[in-house]
């Protein structure tokens, strides 16, 4: 320890980082193996919402971490480590996930400016020349009638995966990292560099996506 | 309120990012309205599914041969540092 006083308080992310950053300046393989250990699994998960094939997905994660090591002399800490190396895996999926789209049927690269869609079908309420206008024409099941086994099946988590895969490229990155990763909104928003009121627009669309796919998927079931 | 118009505030309550006296209307929405009552355990349901995926992800991962062609490269750009 060096014989000045550290400021108060636990040891920062920041430092951490800092720490960690001059480390893999040095070639250090320890720090390297931190990282990979620490955002390695979240990456991959990350570039297969653009690049579904996870041999494919892993190859995008390995070109980012060497954009990170052949860029880690000019990173200057504006953003977090963390911010900085999702940044690369972003640009770097997305660029992959264009050259791949003609062997991959899914719209993962829609545009999300252009994406006002309501959460629900309007034609799941009732008319405005309706007394309860606005209300439910078609309600909602309840899933919890459902067998365990359907609500928490292999195929129902394949359609989850096909419903995020299906996602224009900013509402999926939001939705893996808020409910798969389960990261704190304000970490999602430094991470994409989006505001928190944008971080929650998009996590609503999401998500009212992705229900409305698995509420197909058991109605599917309940008729068949 | 209506319940398409619960539909699109929903997020913003589960996040606890609205106005009180939204949150008031919107919790007396749920107690009188089965629909939407539903809905949001739909919605619920929804998001412990996505919070499943890690696990799944998890299962069918061959994370030590991945790791060990990170590793090589890693030593790759090291040795060509050096």
């Amino acid at each position: 320890m060096p014989p000045v006083a550290l400021p108060a308080g636990p040891r920062s992310e920041n430092d951490d980082e800092r720490a960690l950053v001059a480390a893999l300046r040095r070639g250090d393989e320890t720090a390297f193996v931190t990282l990979v250990e620490r955002y390695g699994a979240s990456l991959v998960r990350l570039a297969r919402t653009f690049v579904r094939d996870r041999a494919v997905a892993e190859e995008v994660v390995q070109e980012t971490w060497l954009a990170v090591l052949n860029g880690i002399d000019r990173f200057e800490g504006r953003s977090s480590l963390r911010t900085w190396i999702f940044q690369i895996l972003s640009n770097r999926a997305k660029t992959r996930a264009v050259r791949e789209r003609r062997s991959a049927p899914f719209s993962s690269l829609a545009s999300d400016g252009e994406d006002d869609a309501a959460a629900v079908d309007a034609d799941r309420f009732r008319d405005e020349s309706h007394r309860w206008a606005g209300h439910w024409a078609a309600a909602p099941s309840d899933w919890s009638h459902l067998p365990e086994e359907r609500l928490l099946g292999q195929e129902t988590l394949a359609r989850v995966r096909e419903a995020i895969e299906r996602l224009p490229s900013r509402q999926a990155d939001v939705i893996v990292l808020r409910d798969v990763e389960g990261w704190p909104p304000d970490e999602v928003c430094a991470a994409l560099g989006i505001s928190d009121g944008n971080q929650r627009i998009l996590l609503h669309r999401a998500r009212s996506k992705v229900r409305a796919a698995l509420e197909c998927y058991f109605a599917e079931g309940a008729t068949g | 309120m209506t319940c398409r118009e619960f539909v699109e505030v929903l997020t913003d309550y589960l996040e606890d990012a609205i106005e009180p006296c939204v949150r008031a209307e919107i919790e007396r929405h749920i107690v009188i309205c089965r629909g939407c009552s539903n809905y949001v355990e739909e919605m619920r349901s929804t998001v412990g599914l996505l919070g499943r995926m890690v696990a799944e992800d998890a299962d069918g991962a061959d994370g030590d041969a991945h790791g060990e062609q990170l590793l090589s490269m890693f030593r790759a750009w090291q040795a060509g540092r050096a």
